[in-house]
């Protein structure tokens, strides 16, 4: 075998059904041989950010690890803002690279770049592939890198006259990685202490992140709020590990959390942290947050997670499924009455602090699309949403009542995330509805991707909630930078219905309330992806939000006067 | 890069043993410099085990908590173990050697201070000599202290190494015997 037909038989070994890539000169001895893997599906991308998006919202979808091919120098570093995107939301991924010659690798040749270097800081782990021996044992060590653990994006950097040496193939069974401890058992004595102070508490707040949902955790989180009565609020990766219409939900918490949480977590006396980073956009001022929590308890699969940004009294380092299975059976009910004055305040705040929109100035205003799209949904499909306004919209504004419905760039922030993303999602989840909902700036970032979603008939819908400027960006520079507007104005854009003409797909403008519900007529009807341009109020903002350098106590809601 | 005993909380002395791969420096001081760590000293070497090397690091954790340097490192799949050992009893050690331009009486008279001092000449030619000390870092700094009025025209140091003087219990008889010879 070529060291480029063992990458091949290393994948289909992997269970790997479907890749998403771009051919190039340095892997072109891969590609050779990709015909003859007729089980290995191959998407051809535009662009190799979009690759690595859309292997990220295939791996989201589908809890099995997204699988790139790119080419070495300009095709490898196209990839980098996808990994970090990954890598920062903890997704599994597996990109394969084309590397120069072994013999050239240093001497600056034709498309070299240092990729393992670029890309140690956005991988969990990588590799440089420099003897064709090797290839089987470290394509198995990078899946299992990547799914194990704390998932997290892998990248095997294979020069080419190693995927041009020929090896017979040794398959190993098992991985040897000494230093690799992915799984930590819960310390019982910890998880003993953090149910005696969670069945304890007068004032208890559950949050949840991420790390439930990847540990398909959410009914033991769901039996430990329900059995000590602990309000539960998400962060934004944790969207769906508690449904939001529980009587006991508190919603989205940080930033641009609801009104509730936010409360909540300042006035609680005790907060458990679940599969969480506890970053700064779910604490606001770190030094303001949760103030009165006198036991904070951290559950994380990460080691390096506890204690990076708040110390807490008590340290779960494991799985969220482990521990919360280890912790359920520990716990007590409240007593009697115990619970209701916290729950009784939990509830005055939900009256206090009710999410809010414009309804008032004739503009159509994002919320209206969103709540119609989830009366036709309802919780079956998944909404892969991009960064920004639209992200905050779709989170707050839909009922999401179980894990893997809601997908967007979280940690990372990228914009041109949402559309690539959500083909990987429908090719990794063709049973359901899979609607991506962007920002017209977002969108246009990796809107080339549009040939894809033609090409291979991938329905996505598309629901552009477009105001015609950086409306994030806009808002921060009116609230929080003195008011003045600079570079946010997107003058020339595309006429969207003929872009998606030009692409090949249908696309329709929205210009008014009275449209809404025809264009998601449209959309259900047509099959294949469909383009809707909505033409949202320019000025519509996300609240609450907490301003800059303030604590989440200080969280703004809609003025009275835009309501 | 001279590296002053960690006496400053921030100072952490961590001793790891990594797989001896290609980039494995690179990526353990990728990791430091990311998480707004900065190393003082840093030393590399084989250990008595094929593949695996020992590195000793100084590292000031910045403003972080000063356990996150050990657990972002740990993190790092080709760090095999890692010991913090700022807060255990342990011994440190590094190497300088010194060229002096140093002839006739003064020579005489450096040589004879470098003996008091506890150092050794490792090398001499006409026109001056070449020093050696090892110890701990207060003692090179006064080894390099009585030294300089002879004009020192070259340093190198290796940078500290350190180990803990705990002795893991299958081997406590045979380590015993040389702890006798090494305390002092």
């Amino acid at each position: 075998m070529t060291g480029g037909e063992i990458v091949l038989e290393a994948l289909r070994r992997e269970g790997v059904e479907l890749i998403f890539g771009y051919p190039g000169g340095a892997n072109l001895p891969i590609y050779q041989h990709l015909p003859k893997y007729p089980s290995l599906r191959h998407v051809l991308v535009r662009h190799e950010q979009g690759a690595a998006h859309m292997a990220d919202g295939y791996a989201r979808a589908s809890g099995r690890p997204g699988v790139v091919f790119a080419t070495s120098g300009p095709g490898a570093l196209n990839l980098v803002t996808g990994l970090a995107t990954a890598f920062m939301d903890s997704v599994p991924m597996v990109a394969i690279t084309g590397q120069v010659n072994t013999t050239l690798v240093g001497r600056d040749g034709f498309q070299e770049s240092d990729v393992v270097g670029c890309t140690m800081p956005v991988t969990k782990h990588n590799y440089m592939v420099t003897r064709v021996e090797d290839l089987p044992r470290i394509i198995k060590e990078a899946f299992h890198v990547a799914t194990t653990g704390r998932p997290g994006p892998v990248l095997v950097d294979v020069c080419k006259d190693v995927q041009q040496a020929v090896f017979e193939p040794v398959w190993p069974e098992t991985v040897d990685l000494p230093g690799y401890r992915p799984t930590p058992e819960p310390d019982p004595e910890a998880v003993r202490a953090a149910a005696e102070a969670l069945s304890t508490a007068e004032r208890p707040v559950i949050l949840a992140g991420h790390g439930v949902i990847l540990s398909h955790a959410e009914q033991e989180l769901l039996a430990i709020a329900e059995k000590t009565v602990t309000p539960t609020g998400t962060t934004l990766l944790g969207i769906g590990a508690f449904p939001v219409r529980h009587p006991l939900a508190l919603h989205l918490t940080g930033f641009m959390g609801t009104g509730w949480n936010l409360r909540a977590v300042q006035e609680c006396d005790l907060l458990m942290c679940v599969g969480m980073r506890v970053d700064d956009r779910v604490t606001a001022k770190l030094d303001e947050w949760a103030p009165k929590a006198r036991t904070f308890i951290h559950v994380d699969i990460d080691p390096s997670e506890i204690g990076k940004n708040r110390r807490p009294h008590i340290a779960v380092v494991a799985d969220a499924k482990a521990a919360l299975r280890q912790m359920l059976p520990l716990v007590r009910p409240p007593q009697a009455g115990q619970r209701h004055p916290w729950l009784l305040q939990i509830d005055r705040w939900r009256e206090e602090h009710p999410l809010r929109y414009t309804t008032s100035n004739g503009h159509l205003q994002p919320q209206d699309v969103l709540i119609e799209m989830y009366r036709r949904c309802r919780d079956d499909a998944i909404v892969v949403a991009d960064v920004g306004q639209n992200q905050i919209w779709a989170a707050l504004w839909w009922n999401y009542l179980r894990p893997g419905l809601f997908i967007n760039s979280g940690g990372a922030g990228t914009m041109g995330f949402a559309f690539p993303a959500a083909i990987g999602a429908k090719l990794a989840r063709p049973e359901k509805a899979v609607w991506c909902v962007a920002g017209e700036a977002g969108f246009v970032m990796t809107a080339q991707e549009l040939s894809v979603a033609v090409e291979h008939q991938v329905d996505v819908k598309v629901v552009l909630l477009d105001n015609a400027s950086l409306g994030m960006v806009r808002q921060f520079q009116d609230d929080f930078y003195g008011g003045v507007r600079s570079q946010v104005d997107l003058a020339a854009m595309p006429d969207f219905v003929k872009l998606a003409d030009a692409y090949g797909l249908p696309g329709i403008r929205v210009d008014g309330t009275e449209q809404v519900a025809e264009a998601f007529d449209f959309a259900e009807r047509t099959p294949g992806p469909v383009l809707i341009d909505f033409r949202i109020d320019p000025g519509a903002n996300v609240y609450p939000i907490v301003p800059l350098g303030k604590g989440l106590n200080d969280f703004w809601e809609l003025p009275d006067e835009y309501a | 890069m001279s590296t002053p005993e960690p006496s400053a909380l921030r100072l952490r002395v961590l001793t790891a043993v990594v797989e001896d791969h290609p980039g494995v420096l690179s990526r353990v001081a990728g990791m430091i410099r990311r998480r707004g760590f900065n190393i003082q000293g840093l030393s590399v070497g084989p250990t008595d085990q094929p593949g695996r090397s020992r590195m000793t690091l100084t590292v000031d954790a910045g403003h972080a908590e000063v356990d996150q340097v050990q657990k972002q490192l740990d993190h790092l799949i080709e760090v095999i173990e890692i010991e913090d050992l700022t807060e255990v009893p342990r011994l440190n050690r590094e190497l300088a050697l010194v060229k002096l331009a140093v002839s006739g009486p003064r020579r005489d008279r450096a040589v004879a201070e470098v003996d008091r001092a506890g150092g050794r000449v490792v090398d001499a030619f006409p026109e001056g000599v070449i020093v050696e000390v090892s110890g701990e870092f207060d003692r090179i700094e006064r080894f390099l202290e009585t030294l300089r009025p002879y004009g020192i025209v070259e340093l190198a140091r290796s940078g500290p190494v350190a180990m803990s003087k705990h002795v893991p219990a299958p081997v406590a008889e045979v380590a015993g015997q040389r702890t006798g010879v090494s305390a002092s």
